[in-house]
């Protein structure tokens, strides 16, 4: 921990999330106005009253500003939660049966090099409707598909390993030598995984978000901001910019804690980063 | 090489199946369909069952799925991808442009930003640990951080509004020649560019380091052989492989910033066809849209492969 503290990126990367993680937590108490509340003055510009003015319905951009993360989060974070241990429970599977099971999943992972993400969602959301849970469901299936690859790889190193034997001469069941010998073993590699997709996630949704097919109107978020204001681009930037801001940089900041968390844990983090 | 070349093809046709199961599956495999979003409710309470039906029946959505899924496949076979629900039209007409488009925006992107990346890379590499490295992979990573719609809406802000040199959204239409096209998307073309650089860098720098911290490099380097020399003649050629391996990882991601960046600048591509089909429910135009990025992925990520294949032998056996 203190050497994750002392890499001055990675103490920038954890700083910003913290500081979007208590704005997006402490919105309903911090935000000046409801985010969906029509205040009947479009398109104001900044003032003291309406810090990053109105947008074209007449909402207040400061407060949507404020509550533009919280569903994007929360997807993010469900996916990542999905991907990480739905990849590595069927990782480490296949590093322990190998085989049959062992192909398939490699078949799977390969598979996923061939399907753009964004397609993917977009594949899920004409067959299943465009909801939140779909979004989480598909974000994280998705993403699964690296971490099967990283655990796997992890998991046959491990099966090398003494106390594996031990345990699998003992007698002992797949599923008890998978979570009680490997997974913990692996606990550094998922944390390093989990701040990946989850950033991945989060530019995924934002990108789907913005396109139409993500977060649906009137729910406040910053990709649905953006494309709102973007014919405005050329009369009132702010309302482009700050929302943009705010995803890049927690966006940012998510990948500056992960690649300082890889070097402190000696995990190998630029092995290609997070794929759209 | 031949056989080779035989198995992995077959590999690729085994893997083009199973996506286009899925692809197909994924749409249809729960009820609903473009004649259900096309009418409303309203519509549907008043319009007679029988028309209803007469209609799904037409379309032939009444069938069960496995016939609509053997079906699909064989209208695969055919070259025949359906027609809309909705408008009849075949759904090849309404992709067949836009593909052609979107496919010379991700030739132009692949073509310019490999090169740059490639030289970014060499450079970082060269300076490993140093200061030029850790500006390129500080660069890098907030690169690859911020979404592709907001660095093309930053470069429009700067080069359309503030600076106004470019055009902002393009005016050029689907039917035009490329050349006109891709003339009139200079921003377009710069924002995947950037995203490419940003990724394509950061895998190839890792591969530069490789290269350079290898056994050849330091019998050349304590041969007497200049720096620049060895990284021009000897090191450059080694990182083809790297760098063709890391095209081919990038394919899908670069499919994705391809739909996202059209729809910033209204680049008449697949990403603006592939939001109204999936708006709409138009399954069809959506499974055409998914299978034909699926198969330019393969076929590049196969080309890639043999490549990799043809220059390093020992690649061969795997």
């Amino acid at each position: 921990m203190k050497a994750l503290l002392r890499n001055p990126a990675c103490l920038i990367g954890v700083l910003l999330v913290v500081l979007h993680l208590v704005v997006a937590i402490g919105a309903p108490w911090v935000a000046p106005y409801a985010p969906t509340s029509l205040l009947d003055a479009p398109l104001e510009p900044p003032s003291a009253t309406y810090w990053l003015g109105t947008d074209d319905l007449g909402r207040d951009a400061f407060s949507r500003l404020l509550w533009g993360g919280r569903v994007a989060m929360l997807v993010a974070f469900a996916a990542g939660i999905i991907a990480v241990i739905g990849g590595a429970v069927l990782g480490l599977s296949a590093a322990f049966m190998r085989g049959a099971f062992d192909d398939c999943m490699l078949r799977l992972v390969e598979m996923k090099l061939a399907v753009p993400t964004i397609l993917f969602v977009a594949i899920f959301v004409t067959g299943f409707g465009q909801s939140i849970p779909i979004l989480i469901l598909a974000i994280g299936i998705i993403q699964m598909m690296g971490v099967i690859r990283t655990t796997r790889a992890a998991g046959i190193v491990l099966m090398e390993q003494g106390y594996v034997r031990a345990a699998q001469l003992n007698g002992e069941s797949g599923p008890k030598i998978i979570l009680r010998e490997l997974l913990p073993n692996v606990a550094d590699l998922m944390a390093v995984e989990f701040a990946l997709r989850a950033s991945s996630a989060l530019l995924l949704v934002s990108a789907l978000s913005f396109l139409g097919l993500g977060i649906s109107p009137p729910t406040p978020d910053w990709g649905l901001m953006v494309e709102d204001a973007m014919a405005l681009l050329d009369s009132e930037p702010h309302l482009v910019l700050a929302p943009a801001l705010a995803i890049s940089t927690l966006v940012l900041g998510i990948n500056l804690a992960a690649e300082g968390l890889a070097e402190a844990l000696g995990l190998d983090a630029a092995r290609g980063g997070a794929s759209g | 090489m031949i056989s080779l070349i035989l198995r992995r093809g077959a590999l690729s046709l085994a893997t083009l199946f199973l996506l286009a199961s899925f692809i197909f599956f994924a749409t249809e495999v729960l009820p609903g369909d473009a004649l259900d979003v096309s009418l409303s409710a309203d519509e549907v309470a008043m319009m007679p069952p029988e028309v209803l039906a007469r209609r799904k029946a037409e379309l032939g959505l009444d069938r069960p799925i496995l016939e609509r899924y053997l079906g699909f496949l064989g209208g695969l076979l055919k070259f025949d991808l359906g027609r809309t629900i909705i408008t009849r039209a075949p759904v090849a007409d309404i992709v067949a442009m836009p593909l052609r488009n979107s496919m010379a925006l991700a030739a132009v992107t692949l073509l310019l930003a490999l090169p740059v990346a490639l030289g970014i890379a060499m450079a970082a590499a060269q300076a490993k640990g140093r200061g030029l490295d850790n500006a390129v992979s500080g660069a890098a990573i907030i690169g690859y951080s911020i979404p592709e719609f907001v660095t093309g809406l930053l470069l429009i802000a700067v080069f359309a509004v503030w600076w106004p040199i470019f055009p902002a959204t393009i005016t050029a239409s689907t039917d035009d020649p490329l050349s006109v096209l891709l003339a009139a998307a200079p921003l377009a073309v710069i924002t995947t560019i950037i995203g490419s650089i940003a990724y394509l860098g950061r895998i190839l720098r890792v591969g530069m380091i490789e290269v350079m911290a290898s056994d050849f490099v330091e019998r050349l380097h304590l041969s007497g052989i200049p720096r620049w020399r060895i990284l021009l003649v000897h090191a450059l050629p080694a990182a083809v492989i790297p760098g063709l391996s890391a095209a081919a990882l990038y394919a899908a991601s670069l499919v994705s910033g391809i739909v996202v960046v059209e729809m910033v600048f209204a680049y008449p591509g697949i990403g603006a066809e592939l939001v109204r089909a999936v708006t709409r429910r138009e399954v069809h135009v959506v499974q055409a849209i998914a299978l034909a990025a699926a198969i330019c992925v393969v076929s590049f990520n196969l080309l890639a492969d043999l490549g990799i294949s043809a220059l390093d032998p020992r690649t061969r056996n795997a």
